[in-house]
């Protein structure tokens, strides 16, 4: 991966003002008190198993092959798929199968504890890796032999669970670009903190979940991705420790979660395919229009040319 | 399930030397004098200077009449014309194929030099070079002869008679071509029923042997990755291992990787004499623990003592 | 590993095999091939292990640096972990051709080691907010018969074990800097609390069965592995009683290859981890207790660490 070696990337011991703030030296009860409103439920208003609201829109970088745009809440995720083209580096090696290359980029300014650098981190790297492994199983990548496809990911803001996003904009960008595919398929994250499961988890609760304490609860993040109609997980993702039952409990939530976005996908799929489908009417009826106003045309000419 | 680990400690390590009754022979090391020049002719391993023939390679001297090579344990192969050997198909080429045989360079096999499926004989037309992958592809295990070798020391392989070509289900053991005793034979059935090629190429080859196979059962997508095969093929090359073939064939490799951890000289007499110590252990994964291994080299390697002494 | 071939009468061969519960070398679907260890092989390192499993062989040290603790966890030292896939083990990790791999085992194990449950960090702190221990954990490769990941975490959690970091004798307070006096003599050290620390177990998913520790050939016919790092029990790496055992918890999961695994197989996968680690954890556990003891009582023999 090319670095950007002439930028001047500064200092890096400089560290973000919000760790002088009190809400940063907050100790670990407190912070899980924060999570809740005074109902019980937490403080964003939702139930524990209640994901966020999805946004999504497609085709919004016009210069890629597809594209999706995927926001939760305050997470937001672009997502680009580009034209395969032939692998370079590579002499003579044939290979039957297509490649994938991914990408998964944070903005400087996406995350809200510290700026991102702008050469991709171990972070990042890791995230693509585990990019590649949830979207590669539904692509058919015997259908464009011997090229690489390329598909970038840039989270423009994190607010937790951006791997999630970022599956859930790929399978959208993908079917945007009419990449053949096995199946749609989507993902969800939960995070576990003190043995409490919260489905889609904000980065305030995403950080508690990776948080050292003293007890000896289940803690973690798990990141799970579906393909919709082999019901197979093709990728499953955790950090933190967190025990056989409590971990079976989650992946029984995070499929029923994945589940639900399905319709939704396949709805917004159809709607586009029905836009394109207008869009190429349109384009007809105005192809036709054009071709009568010509044969017109000619049909005139022709007569001036025989009345001469 | 109950998973089986064992941890040694590396103070607990086996020294794996059985020790022969025959004499140790005199090893030269690199630079050495062997003899001097004017008796004798350097081959392999040697060199010449100042009037002394000196060795390249740190090995055993061998003399044959007048020519001196000194043989290392470790080198590849040096092929000969009319040995056997087991290659795998590395690269599907213009009328030919290139197989790997653990020598210094890359062997080939002519399209020429293989039997057409279903034994025709003619000369290969355009057709068939289209149809080289259907024959062998790239991963292919073959067991073939040498031909002749050329200038560049590579060499050129023939699979003309029924008993070399495509090697089917079974297991493949890599070991220094210096342990394969050189025999008139190299196809061997075991009396277990396994048939052994010893290549001379250090390349083992074990499986079941043919009649021993019960059908499998119709199975789509292996019926599909075959299609274009021979019939008789098919047949042959996608039936299940029965268990007992499977067992006999997990325990010889075991057995071939204990003989070579205690370096000692490969044949069938050797693979059958270390296949019948080697049921002093049930269990056949009992084989890979350092102790059993050095076991049953050992108890071969006495064994061997015994009928030499007759 | 990439770039070896293998026929596909050979790989019918594996994928019977496997379905028979009995592999081309006789072991069970469940079954280690033997493992040779050592311990305190490098001598300029703070703790180092070697791991032999067949033909896959690591070599792990660990290096003790001191270092500031981040602003926003004062209490705890800090540990990082870096994979060398040497060009000895196969020529196709040459210049950039591990890296790949190389990220891929120093990641699982940094998210493996992150939970507090798993490595206690406030055992490296030395002054709070001010002064702490880094642990860097090399690893490298020397050759790669099948099975890096959990030959590698046996190893890492080897040299941990044999780690020793000197004691602080004092420390001066000398305006906002702190002067550390340590104690020159090799044995007035202390050991780390490595009994939690995670193994991880690849998993490999042929047709319906789950195979651990496959050789270099059946992981040519794998399309799916899991990972599943599991915290081990520190009742198994002490000779006192009074250690209050754990229970093992997944530390980390992670998939990888080309395809899917249906959600109840999955399930089983994660317990079958959890049971391997278990086996892998006693083993371990036995064998380095085996050799302190062994070498408290006499003068450690080096042994040379390639056959």
């Amino acid at each position: 991966m090319p670095l950007d070696y002439r930028r001047f990337n500064g200092p890096e011991d400089s560290v973000s003002y919000k760790q002088f703030s009190t809400n940063f030296t907050r100790s670990y009860d407190e912070l899980f008190k924060g999570l809740f409103d005074e109902n019980g439920k937490r403080i964003d208003g939702r139930e524990f198993t209640e994901a966020r609201p999805l946004y999504t829109k497609t085709n919004v970088i016009s210069q890629a092959k597809g594209s999706a745009y995927v926001e939760l809440k305050n997470t937001k995720v672009v997502c680009s798929v580009f034209d395969p083209r032939e692998i370079v580096g590579h002499q003579n090696e044939y290979s039957i199968y297509g490649q994938i290359y991914c990408e998964v980029k944070f903005a400087p300014f996406s995350c809200p504890r510290r700026r991102r650098g702008l050469a991709p981190d171990t972070d990042e790297r890791a995230l693509s890796a585990n990019f590649k492994t949830a979207i590669q199983t539904a692509i058919q990548s015997t259908k464009f032999r011997n090229f690489q496809m390329d598909v970038f990911v840039y989270i423009l803001e994190h607010d937790g669970a951006c791997l999630a996003a970022a599956i859930n904009a790929a399978c959208l960008a993908l079917t945007d670009a009419v990449v053949p595919m096995m199946d749609i398929f989507s993902a969800r994250t939960a995070a576990v903190i003190n043995n409490q499961i919260f489905v889609d988890p904000t980065e305030a609760e995403e950080n508690l979940a990776l948080m050292p304490t003293d007890n000896e609860t289940n803690h973690g993040i798990i990141t799970l991705t579906v393909i919709d109609h082999l019901r197979n997980i093709t990728d499953l993702q955790q950090i933190g420790s967190i025990d056989a039952d409590c971990l079976i409990k989650v992946i029984d939530i995070l499929l029923e979660e994945c589940a639900k976005l399905m319709p939704l996908f396949k709805d917004l799929i159809i709607d586009n395919v029905f836009e394109q489908y207008k869009e190429h009417q349109v384009y007809l009826s105005i192809k036709k229009q054009v071709n009568e106003e010509l044969s017109n045309k000619v049909k005139e000419w022709t007569l001036i040319v025989k009345d001469k | 399930m109950s998973g089986h680990v064992s941890i040694t400690l590396a103070s607990e390590r086996v020294n794996h030397s059985v020790a022969a009754n025959n004499e140790i022979p005199r090893f030269f090391t690199p630079g050495e004098v062997v003899c001097d020049l004017h008796d004798f002719m350097r081959g392999h391993g040697t060199y010449v200077e100042d009037d002394k023939i000196k060795s390249s390679v740190a090995g055993v001297m061998q003399r044959v009449n007048k020519l001196i090579c000194v043989h290392p344990l470790k080198s590849r192969y040096v092929g000969e014309i009319g040995d056997v050997v087991v290659g795998r198909v590395l690269e599907v080429q213009q009328k030919r194929w290139r197989i790997e045989t653990n020598s210094r360079l890359d062997s080939i096999l002519m399209l020429s030099a293989v039997n057409l499926p279903g034994g025709e004989l003619r000369r290969r037309s355009a057709e068939d070079e289209m149809a080289m992958r259907q024959i062998l592809e790239e991963g292919d295990l073959i067991s073939a002869e040498v031909q002749s070798i050329y200038s560049d020391g590579s060499l050129a392989l023939h699979t003309r008679s029924l008993k070399y070509g495509k090697l089917w289900q079974g297991v493949m053991v890599k070991v220094f071509p210096s342990l394969i005793a050189r025999r008139k034979n190299h196809f061997h059935i075991l009396p277990c029923g396994i048939s052994v090629i010893l290549g001379n190429n250090g390349f083992i080859w074990m499986g079941p042997q043919a009649q021993n196979l019960v059908s499998r059962e119709k199975d789509d997508n292996l019926v599909s990755a075959s299609e274009n095969e021979d019939n008789y093929d098919c047949y042959k090359g996608l039936q299940t291992v029965t268990r007992s073939n499977r067992e006999a064939i997990a325990r010889l490799k075991n057995c071939i990787a204990a003989l070579v951890a205690s370096k000692m000289m490969l044949d069938v007499t050797t693979l059958i004499f270390a296949y019948e110590e080697s049921f002093k252990y049930e269990e056949v994964k009992e084989l890979l623990d350092p102790e059993a291994m050095l076991d049953v080299a050992f108890l071969t390697q006495h064994r061997l003592n015994t009928i030499m002494d007759e | 590993m990439a770039g070896m071939l293998l026929s596909n009468a050979e790989r019918f061969y594996i994928w019977d095999g496997v379905e028979e519960n009995f592999r081309s070398d006789g072991r069970s679907n469940k079954d280690y091939r033997p493992m040779e260890l050592e311990t305190d092989v490098v001598s300029s390192a703070s703790g180092s292990a070697r791991l032999r499993l067949a033909n896959t062989d690591v070599l792990v040290c660990v290096k003790t640096e001191i270092d500031t603790p981040k602003s926003d966890k004062p209490g705890l030292g800090s540990i990082e972990f870096f994979v060398d896939c040497s060009a000895n083990a196969t020529p196709e990790f040459e210049g950039r051709g591990g890296e790949q791999l190389a990220n891929r085992i120093s990641n699982l194990l940094q998210r493996a080691y992150h939970s507090s449950q798993a490595f206690n960090l406030k055992q490296l702190c030395i002054f709070e907010g001010k002064q702490c221990w880094k642990l860097y954990v090399d690893i490298l490769i020397l050759e790669c018969g099948g099975n890096l990941c959990d030959a590698v975490s046996l190893a890492v959690k080897a040299a941990l074990f044999n780690t020793r970091i000197p004691f602080v004798k004092a420390a001066l307070m000398d305006g906002g800097n702190i002067d550390l006096q340590l104690s020159d003599d090799p044995f007035d050290s202390k050991r780390l609390e490595v009994g939690t620390a995670p193994l991880l177990v690849t998993l490999c998913r042929m047709d319906e069965e789950n195979i651990v520790d496959p050789t270099a050939e059946e992981e040519t016919c794998i399309a799916v592995s899991i990972v599943v790092g599991v915290s081990g029990n520190p009742a198994l790496y002490t000779s006192s009683e009074d250690t209050t055992p754990s229970d093992h918890k997944c530390t980390t999961i992670s998939m990888s290859g080309n395809g899917g695994i249906l959600p109840d197989a999955m399930k089983i996968v994660i317990a079958e981890g959890i049971t391997a680690a278990k086996c892998l954890d006693e083993a371990l556990g036995r064998t380095l207790l085996q050799e302190r003891n062994r070498t408290n009582l006499q003068k450690k023999d080096s042994y040379g660490f390639l056959k």
